[in-house]
């Protein structure tokens, strides 16, 4: 036996466990759940399912609820990403720029990331209830309001708390990441710019920004991800309520499956989800790409 | 013995002899390797050797297998059955079920060994529907009525009226009402088990103190939420009448007692019933009392169903009998009563819960059906009276246990309950519904208009 055709042989085995369970409990099943999505499937079909073509998919397209849902998950995204990027950001470049007591902000900044989200969605119910603390504090504390306001009740109301929710939660796992970047972006960059007369705003847009693109775009094809992927929060302080207005993708598609049985039309839907944001993070490289070729100004 | 110093040739050399060897020594013992990974993964997930062949649907663990495998071999024709509930591990009604109702039953029946399982409520569901698929199903089990007729459309549970003989000799013994729960299309899927339904708690002192009496008809009702809501001594907001939801476990009650239905007897159509005056008529009253903020409870920001009426801020709510024990627990000093759900056109027609208890395909019938007549009869139904499930068995209900018992005035709205439509869809029609009325709450349409489309919606679905 030569040596590479040892040595492949001996790689390929070596592996083989481990292929063999991704294959079996998440390659597989996303096959099966692909050619699942084509058939009527639920609880009248447990047992013997009948293909039905694309009628599952365009079951999904065509319901109002779902509609809703994406968009609000488009919102819930669009809101939530640049908000906890920039600030995080933010909160990055102003720890990054003071001399002592970094690792103690980091920590605290960070800390939000690793609560949980079921506790923080609670406890964020709590503060917004109409008989809940927030309301205390305008009504009988400070009087500016006479009656309670209704944060959770209606569907900007709900959706506007799961969003403030997700950027409070995301900023610190956003300032890591751009700590991490400021980092690497040489003195001397900073230097030259001085010595030719940029001030520090001039330096944050020319110096700054372009040597972190690369980990900003990673931020941000994360997080988009994250975002349609928003589940516990809305759970957990609204339901999806009133009426299934502030559903988002996953949570409807996990009461369809799970509370109504339609388990072809759910698997119909989170192959849709995963389409849908396949195109979005292609899109995101482009855009990200493109900005990169530009011709830069000479010397920097 | 003279160190050998580790040079880089040294090194180079010991790296040579391995390799050469390396045909032959290194890929045995990856090999080796891979099939032990493989090996352990194998076994980690396959099927249990206690399995039986899966011989159509039947059950996984029963017959002979059981007895080879467990501790009394002398045994010969010991049949085992398998029940699955979910009654809590560490509730008073699993102990009840462990240590007196099964010992008594298989003392009575001394060939037939009962193998009970604990579940989740949730959990239950979700491995029930496993178990079909993979036909691992128990013979016998204990599911909460909402989940016959999905269940029945799988199906997975026997036709007792049709495969048992001495069926209706049993029927007979049982509430009609709780029994209805597992009926459809002339057919019975289950027995009553136990049931519940809803009525009436009011805050005594608040009543005491506006000088009402408690509301026995739908137009008193309606007047006493509009007096008893407000503002309290403290300046908060107070409501007469709460509602956590607004789903058919929610409406169903005044819908029915205005003489209103959902669909047709059949369950076929829900056009001109659900849009019908009289269900019109009852959500209209409930949207007006929300409009002058008599009632609320549905929303996301509303002060939750057991913390609002504790705390005084709801005056009534419609509730079973678990209220009484989170009453006990939460609020022990709380003044409140019971009475019925106030009366209607049509009477007092509440909304009945419950569980029945089921045989599924495949079962061994003759044990599973001895095990469910037991559960259903006097002796084991009193028996549970005792840690608060309401008796179906007729007369279990008049012995002196129940009549003392926590839930009594639950006993007389019982028999006039009714049950939610027993269709394999009901969960989304559920939701269509409570989507709908919440919109007419909002203020978005007008009933009529909304209930006529709804029922459009509905008759698609009860088709389906």
């Amino acid at each position: 036996m030569n040596r590479k055709v040892s040595n492949g042989m001996q790689i390929a085995i070596l592996l083989l466990p481990g292929i063999l369970i991704f294959g079996i409990f998440t390659i597989y099943p996303i096959v099966k759940l692909f050619i699942m999505s084509f058939f009527k499937w639920d609880f009248g079909s447990i047992f013997e399912q009948t293909f039905i073509g694309w009628r599952n998919y365009a079951d999904v397209v065509t319901d109002k609820y779902f509609q809703t849902a994406f968009a609000n998950s488009l919102i819930y995204t669009a809101v939530t990403v640049p908000g906890q990027m920039l600030i995080g950001l933010l909160v990055a470049l102003m720890i990054h720029s003071i001399p002592k007591c970094r690792i103690g902000f980091r920590v605290l900044y960070y800390l939000p990331v690793i609560t949980s989200w079921v506790i923080a969605s609670l406890v964020f119910k709590y503060i917004f209830n109409t008989e809940g603390l927030l309301n205390y504090f305008l009504t009988n504390v400070l009087r500016i309001t006479e009656q309670n306001i209704r944060w959770l009740d209606s569907r900007w109301g709900g959706m506007a708390i799961s969003m403030l929710l997700g950027i409070w939660k995301g900023i610190g796992w956003n300032m890591v990441v751009f700590l991490a970047a400021l980092q690497t972006v040489p003195h001397e960059l900073y230097e030259v710019a001085s010595l030719d007369g940029a001030g520090s705003i001039r330096k944050f847009f020319s110096v700054t920004l372009p040597s972190i693109k690369g980990t900003a775009l990673f931020a941000l094809v994360m997080l988009t991800i994250g975002g349609f992927n928003v589940f516990t929060s809305i759970k957990m302080i609204t339901n999806g309520e009133p009426g299934h207005k502030t559903e988002t993708v996953l949570t409807w598609m996990y009461y369809k499956a799970f509370s109504t049985g339609k388990f072809g039309y759910s698997a119909a839907l989170s192959f849709i989800i995963a389409a849908a944001l396949a195109v979005l993070a292609a899109l995101q490289f482009r855009v990200m790409h493109n900005k990169e070729q530009k011709p830069g100004r000479d010397g920097l | 013995m003279k160190k050998k110093r580790i040079t880089e040739k040294s090194v180079e050399k010991v790296y040579d002899r391995i390799k050469i060897s390396g045909k032959n020594k290194k890929m045995p013992t990856i090999l080796l390797a891979a099939v032990l990974g493989l090996g352990a993964l194998a076994t980690g997930c396959g099927k249990s050797p206690a399995v039986s062949e899966p011989a159509g649907r039947n059950t996984g663990v029963s017959t002979e297998e059981a007895v080879t495998i467990g501790k009394d071999s002398t045994e010969q024709k010991k049949v085992t059955i398998n029940f699955w509930h979910h009654y809590s591990a560490q509730s008073p009604e699993n102990e009840t079920l462990m240590n007196v109702l099964i010992p008594k039953f298989e003392s009575e029946n001394p060939d037939i060994k009962v193998n009970a399982v604990s579940h989740e409520w949730a959990d239950l569901h979700d491995k029930i529907l496993i178990s079909a698929k993979s036909e691992t199903l128990p013979d016998v089990a204990r599911l909460d009525s909402a989940w016959i007729p999905e269940f029945e459309k799988m199906g997975i549970l026997t036709t007792l009226n049709q495969e048992i003989t001495d069926y209706e000799a049993i029927a007979v013994t049982l509430l009609e009402s709780a029994m209805s729960t597992a009926q459809i299309d002339g057919n019975s899927y289950g027995l009553a088990l136990n049931t519940n339904t809803k009525i009436l708690f009011y805050n005594v002192q608040v009543f005491r103190e506006a000088g009402l009496e408690v509301p026995k008809t739908m137009e008193e009702f309606a007047v006493t939420c509009k007096a008893l809501s407000g503002t309290n001594h403290s300046g908060q907001q107070i409501w007469g009448y709460e509602e956590p939801a607004l789903s058919g476990w929610n409406l169903c009650p005044f819908i029915w007692s205005f003489g209103g239905e959902l669909t047709n007897p059949e369950q076929t159509k829900a056009s001109g019933y659900l849009n019908g005056p009289k269900t019109v008529a009852a959500i209209d009253m409930l949207v007006k009392l929300y409009q002058e903020q008599a009632i609320t409870g549905w929303n996301s920001g509303d002060i939750p169903m057991t913390d609002g009426f504790g705390t005084g801020r709801y005056a009534m709510i419609l509730d079973g009998p678990w209220k009484v024990s989170e009453m006990k627990g939460s609020y022990p000093d709380f003044e409140y009563a019971t009475a019925a759900l106030p009366a209607g056109e049509a009477g007092s027609h509440s909304v009945l819960g419950g569980e029945d208890i089921s045989m599924f395909v495949g079962a061994q019938k003759e044990e599973a059906w001895k095990f469910m007549q037991f559960m259903t009869g006097t002796y084991a139904q009193e028996e549970m009276a005792k840690c608060g499930q309401i008796p179906v068995n007729k007369e279990a209900l008049e012995s002196d246990t129940v009549k003392n018992a926590d839930f009594a005035p639950f006993i007389e709205e019982i028999k006039m309950a009714k049950s939610r439509p027993t269709v394999a869809n009901w969960s989304e029609i559920d939701s269509e519904l409570s989507a709908a009325v919440i919109s007419i709450m909002n203020g978005e349409k007008s009933t009529q208009e909304t209930m006529d489309e709804l029922a459009v919606k509905v008759d698609a679905l009860l088709a389906d």
